[in-house]
């Protein structure tokens, strides 16, 4: 038996897939448009302003409908199958691959992020690389085990600050850094993907209780909720994929 | 309680990131007599120093771990994940 | 108002006026005036009544440290008038005093209450009869307190949070020594933060009138990148963990090295009538002066055992006060009193004060020498000056692991061990030299940059260099220690003054045989009032040591405990966390006027108006409720089948692909732990569920025993990821057959089969499960096409007249088919036999697994109480925990389940009942509130017992 009752990318003539903070998001203004199978906010009315406050403050993004699949294997299997993708695996870093963050969550167990419309892909060429290993490797699509909201601008950091006790200072967690850990104090994977740019990834059910936590306190630092149309495409910031190899 | 753990995977965490197993005690390999079963199952040594204890990382990476650790001044000696940790002292 | 001329420090901006009211009073003031120092400008010199006499008190300290100026601001008691801003309109208040602070009718408890109120009276008088205790409390909590809360505060938000701020220094204190801390680590790289309890830098060289050395630190600090929270205080030192409260923030300051520079508190005296107004600490009457140009009298006396009062002495005759004599303690005069004595100042060496005299406020001093003989003088003045020496403000210090050792020289209690990471610098350690002072801070800096593993050759040659000079120049000359109490004959003398505690109670709570300082101070409540210590823990150890003969050392201190300042329950409390799961559905129930409750961590609807209607809907014909909550876990690997043999009492390794069992978990003592249900979707391929609340501890006792045995397992919890939902009754299949093209028939997917198939375009995992007691199916698929399925169903369901239900009707339906549900109907101490469930535990297994030792043995022994169902005849519904009586009436269980079955029309119910009644037709007897009633026990389902329905 297949695992398909998992993916979301399975369904066919259903509506598009739902993020738990939509109906938050939709009630805040969002614009919603179907992209890849999911919905997604694009914007709140205010294109400019949504990209001015992720440049200039603090605007949080959800983006649950990224593709998450995780991997476990023995430590040997695992790097086999990253290897495959183009990442090397080390604790405590995201490598950005083949347009993914590699995840090593334990030495065991990664979590790979993708874009929604590359999930059924990357799952396929995951599988491929499990096919060849010596041991058995399992591939779970948890897409909608695990919720995300991108938090961005020079305020992100003293916006988590707010609710979480990761140490997220430049020199302990630079560009690339991969850190679980509690969130709100819920149990959180953060990865910062850029200067001033910050995914996080929270319990699907946690939704609503993660935006109101969220959007308190950035509210209160000036910060607002943007669309996914704010965020710069992840591989045009500069020398993310010579960081994470390096 | 709010002193630092290392999690073998992630890295220094605060202790509230973590949920406490308890001290390690072996689970009997044979069939134990009543008595030993109930030893196993109800009483633990309770060590003001010095113990080995299992630590679970609930809110990060969710893998269990091994920490030795005084229980009276909160110093972590070492932690390490199952099957890498050090002799214990005799 | 009388105000100086300007001074060189002064904080208030003369051109901003602004206008407050105390007691409705209006007052005027200047930006950057405290409430303290407006109304001390304005004449104003009672700012409270004590705690229990009512006697007047005034300024003292000018620092926050003092219970003196306690006020409350806007309706909020506990500011400290003496460093609360004035802000324009601000409604101040005084506390503990009726009717008014200048007419107090409870100061009768001073005037004629004193001898007859020692400590321990109220607890000894009021103990009896103890039916008066409630008026007793009302008449007690009126006359004593720290303010009353308004009953009905104006609505308000008040915006707390916490901020969490990881650096590599923290430097707690803002004066000369904190200063040059922060710097020194600054300059090399460390990421400083610097927190000092005043609006700015500076601490005690604020007052001074060279401000040069404090302009060149100030801009070292900022120079640095110092991170400087003013008006904050650090609370507490936590294994490292550092809470600044600063207004409406919390700031959690992790750092890796602590600097403490957190100076001295300067002691009062005791003498008779030490609590009169217009008696002030030396330092608090400069203050006031430099900070404010408040002349704090016009003719003083000081009585000082340092040189911090004759510096006192010659800063306010500076500006203008009289200094009518100076009474010091120490018999050799030194520089600076000889200094006051060039300027034609009266400095008695030997000589100390005895006795404060004045009615409402001091209007003149009675000094003597301190070793008695003669030579007492009286003396006019409106003003005096005292300064008992300077007691470390070692507490945080304590927190973190220092010890203290009692110092003769020195006359206090000095800090020797330092913990790791843990620095100390300035006056807390002995310096008060300005220039000793700094270099001491500029030393833990360089040392915390070392801590750090930064810092170079350099840097290590300027720390060895410092530590040299510190230890050539001599920390401050040795001082007289001042006597426990003297003049007590003449009038009360008070050892604290927040719990109006005098040295008569001490010495009487000492004859009581409260004779340790810790004692002592739970007795008589010394040290335990808002000032914590900071003015009576020094008087009170002298006192104990004068009374009991030992030496101070011997007496020892109290322990240092957290918070060092009082701080608002509202700051602590932050923002609150409330951290909610809810289901992807969640929207529909709230749409469906589901009454949202909280069930674990999750918020679930208990029913949609109608519990009964629902259950009987679901029996009739259909019904669906969201069990998005439950556990659900994949269990896959060559090991997987293994390993579950090893978990549950019971085997899975046999099971069939595409087929589903109950189990039960156990722990080693043979305990029940959770239940669920287990479908296997392969080989190697296991898909568990568990109970809602113990979703996430059966992931963890999984991965632990995992982590123990070491099997190729792969764990992967998918509670959240997956939507459930559970459609059930006579219509299901029917209801089925419109929203998914697979073949629902009881033959082709029979009861506890599992398949997988698209229902309404979405990919789900159907388990053919009943614990409703009907033909069901638990239908698992991604949350995020929760609403869309559940809408299909519901849609499709409609023309059979589907409803859906919440938890209450499902506890119905769980207790007409008798399914326990674990931590309900078992508790502890339950295990599979007492549960009617030894079928469920497989004792020739070969292989060992958790909890066969135990249940080896429980099998052989009769459990003392079995879980048996019950009914009762008429109609009333006993409450949950109510209590089963044996024949003798005894309590000998209890009942964990009951409700009204409406499909069955009688009361049904599962209870613990001693093992020999747990039989069919028994009777069963259970106390409810007083009540008892009789039923007759069950021990098949109440509800289709033989399961046919179910399979049908």
């Amino acid at each position: 038996m297949s695992l398909e009752f998992l993916q979301v990318d399975g369904a066919s003539g259903a509506p598009p897939a739902r993020s738990p903070m939509e109906r938050l998001a939709v009630a805040a203004g969002g614009r919603i448009e179907s992209r890849d199978g999911w919905n997604v906010v694009v914007d709140y009315g205010d294109p400019d302003g949504e990209a001015m406050a992720c440049a200039e403050s603090v605007a949080w993004i959800d983006v649950s409908s990224l593709g998450k699949l995780e991997v476990q294997a023995s430590a040997e299997d695992l790097a086999a199958v990253a290897a495959a993708g183009g990442a090397a695996l080390e604790l405590g870093r995201a490598t950005r691959a083949a347009g993914a963050w590699w995840c090593p969550v334990t030495s065991t167990r990664m979590v790979v992020i993708c874009e929604a419309g590359d999930t059924a892909a990357l799952r396929g060429r995951l599988l491929d690389a499990a096919a060849e290993t010596a041991e058995r490797v399992s591939v779970v699509d948890v897409s909608t085990v695990r919720a995300a909201l991108t938090l961005a601008g020079p305020l992100a950091r003293e916006t988590f600050a707010r609710f979480c006790a990761l140490d997220l200072r430049p020199d302990v967690t630079p560009v690339g850094a991969l850190r679980p850990g509690s969130i709100a104090r819920q149990p959180g994977i953060l990865i910062r993907e850029a200067e001033h740019r910050y995914l996080f990834l929270f319990g699907w059910a946690l939704g609503e209780y993660m935006w109101s936590t969220v959007s308190d306190a950035a509210v209160h630092l000036g910060g607002r909720a943007a669309g996914v149309d704010a965020l710069e495409p992840l591989g045009e910031l500069a020398a993310i994929e010579e960081g994470a190899g390096a | 309680m709010s002193f630092l753990l290392t999690c073998p995977n992630c890295g220094v965490r605060e202790v509230t990131d973590f949920a406490f197993g308890g001290e390690i005690s072996s689970r009997p390999k044979a069939r134990p007599s009543f008595r030993e079963l109930n030893t196993y199952n109800y009483f633990r040594r309770n060590t003001a120093g010095v113990q080995r204890e299992w630590w679970f990382h609930r809110s990060g990476c969710r893998a269990w771990f091994i920490a030795e650790r005084n229980t009276t001044t909160q110093e972590v000696l070492f932690t390490a994940l199952p099957g890498s940790e050090p002799e214990p002292a005799a | 108002m009388s105000r100086l001329p300007e001074q060189p420090g002064e904080r208030i901006a003369r051109h901003k006026q602004i206008t407050f009211t105390f007691d409705g009073k209006q007052v005027k003031a200047y930006e950057g005036d405290t409430i303290g120092s407006a109304l001390y400008a304005a004449g104003q010199r009672t700012f409270s009544r004590s705690f229990k006499y009512h006697r007047r008190r005034g300024l003292m300290c000018c620092a926050g440290q003092c219970p003196n100026c306690m006020v409350s601001v806007d309706g909020a008691p506990g500011a400290r008038a003496c460093t609360e801003p004035v802000r324009q309109g601000m409604q101040v208040e005084h506390l503990n005093a009726r009717p008014s602070l200048e007419f107090d009718v409870m100061r009768a408890t001073d005037l004629f209450g004193g001898p007859f109120t020692p400590p321990g009276f109220y607890y000894k008088t009021f103990i009896r009869p103890r039916r008066l205790w409630p008026l007793y409390e009302k008449v007690l909590r009126n006359a004593a307190g720290l303010g009353i809360l308004r009953e009905h505060q104006e609505e308000r938000e008040w915006r707390t949070e916490y901020r969490r701020r990881h650096a590599d220094v923290l430097v707690v204190g803002g004066g000369v020594a904190g200063m040059a801390a922060a710097a020194a680590a600054a300059e090399r790289g460390a990421d400083v933060v610097l927190v000092d309890e005043g609006p700015e830098l500076g601490g005690r060289a604020l007052i001074e009138s060279d401000r040069q050395q404090l302009g060149r630190l100030v801009s070292a600090v900022k120079a640095g990148g110092v991170e400087v929270l003013t008006r904050a205080c650090a609370l507490a030192y936590f294994d490292g963990l550092v809470p600044v409260w600063q207004g409406d923030i919390l700031h959690q300051v992790r750092a890796r090295q602590v600097v403490f520079a957190t100076g001295t508190i300067e002691q009062p005296l005791v003498f008779a009538g030490n609590d009169l107004p217009g008696i002030m600490l030396a330092d608090g009457a400069r203050r006031l002066a430099a900070l404010y140009a408040v002349a704090p009298g016009n003719r003083a006396v000081v009585a000082t055992t340092t040189d911090r009062g004759l510096h006192a002495a010659l800063a306010l005759e500076r500006v203008g006060v009289q200094i009518a004599a100076v009474a010091q303690l120490r018999p050799d005069p030194g520089p600076v009193a000889e200094e006051l004595s060039r300027r034609g100042i009266d400095v008695l060496a030997g000589y100390t004060v005895l006795e404060a005299r004045g009615r409402k406020q001091v209007d003149g001093v009675v000094i003597g020498a301190v070793n008695g003989g003669a030579g007492e003088r009286t003396i006019a003045c409106d003003l005096i000056l005292v300064s008992g020496g300077a007691m470390p403000a070692s507490s945080l210090l304590l927190q973190a692991g220092a010890q203290t050792r009692y110092d003769d020289t020195r006359g206090h209690f000095a800090l020797t061990d330092m913990p790791a990471a843990v620095f100390a610098a300035g006056e807390v350690i002995g310096f008060d030299e300005a220039e000793l002072v700094e270099r001491s801070g500029r030393l833990a800096g360089l040392d915390a940059v070392h801590a750090l593993g930064r810092g170079d050759a350099e840097s290590q040659a300027a720390a060895e260099t410092v530590r040299a000079e510190l230890s050539a120049g001599a920390r401050s000359a040795s001082v007289a220690v001042a006597p426990g109490v003297s003049g007590s004959d003449r009038g009360k003398c008070f050892a604290c003054l927040c719990e109006d505690v005098t040295t008569k109670d001490i010495a009487y709570s000492i004859e009581e045989g409260y004779d340790s300082i810790e004692l002592a101070k739970r007795y008589t409540t010394v040290t335990m009032g808002p000032c914590q210590g900071r003015m009576c823990q020094l008087p009170s150890v002298r006192l104990m040591a004068q009374q009991t003969g030992q030496s101070l050392g011997d007496v020892g201190t109290t322990t240092a405990r957290p918070p060092w300042v009082s701080v608002p329950m509202g700051v602590l409390a932050g923002r609150p966390f409330e951290p909610a799961k809810r289901s992807s559905i969640h929207g529909r129930h709230r749409e469906l006027n589901g009454s949202v409750k909280w069930a674990g961590d999750w918020r679930r609807p208990y029913d949609y108006g109608d519990p009964q209607g629902e259950a009987l809907a679901v029996n009739r014909a259909a019904g669906v409720i969201d069990v998005s909550t439950l556990g659900k876990l994949l269990v896959q690997g060559p090991d997987a089948g293994a390993f579950l043999d090893r978990l549950y009492p019971n085997r899975f390794s046999n099971l069939k692909p595409g087929r589903i069992r109950y189990g039960v978990i156990s722990s080693d003592a043979g305990r029940i732990v959770d239940d669920g249900t287990i479908c296997r979707l392969d080989e190697e391929t296991f898909y568990v569920t568990t109970t809602s609340s113990g979703a996430g501890a059966v992931e963890e006792w999984f991965s632990w025993w995992l982590a123990d045995w070491g099997m190729r397992v792969h764990l992967t919890d998918l509670t959240q990821g997956l939507s459930a939902v559970n459609l059930a009754g006579p219509k299901a299949r029917e209801i089925m057959a419109r929203v998914t093209d697979l073949d629902c028939s009881n033959e082709a997917f029979p009861y506890l089969d599992g398949q997988q198939a698209p229902i309404a375009g979405v990919p789900c995992l159907i388990l053919r499960i009943g614990f409703v007691g009907e033909v069901g199916y638990e239908i698992h698929f991604p949350s995020a096409h929760g609403e869309h399925v559940w809408d299909a169903l519901l849609e499709a369901g409609s023309e059979f007249g589907i409803r859906p239900f919440g938890l209450e009707p499902q506890r119905i339906l769980r207790l007409q088919k008798m399914h326990i549900i674990v931590g309900q109907d078992t508790d502890s101490e339950s295990t599979p036999y007492g549960a009617a469930m030894s079928w469920i535990v497989k004792l020739d297994k070969e292989e060992d697994f958790i909890g066969k030792w135990a249940l080896e043995h429980y099998a052989e022994e009769v459990p003392t109480t079995s879980l048996v169902g019950f009914t009762l005849a008429d109609g009333h519904v006993p409450t949950e925990g109510s209590v089963v009586l044996d024949e003798r009436g005894s309590p000998a269980g209890q009942v964990t389940s009951s409700r009204f079955s409406p499909v069955l029309r009688r009361v049904i119910g599962m209870a613990w009942v001693p093992t020999p009644l747990a039989h069919d037709g028994a009777r069963i007897t259970i106390s409810d509130e007083g009540q008892t009633f009789s039923g007759e026990i069950q021990t098949q389902p109440f509800y289709d017992p033989a399961g046919e329905v179910l399979r049908s």
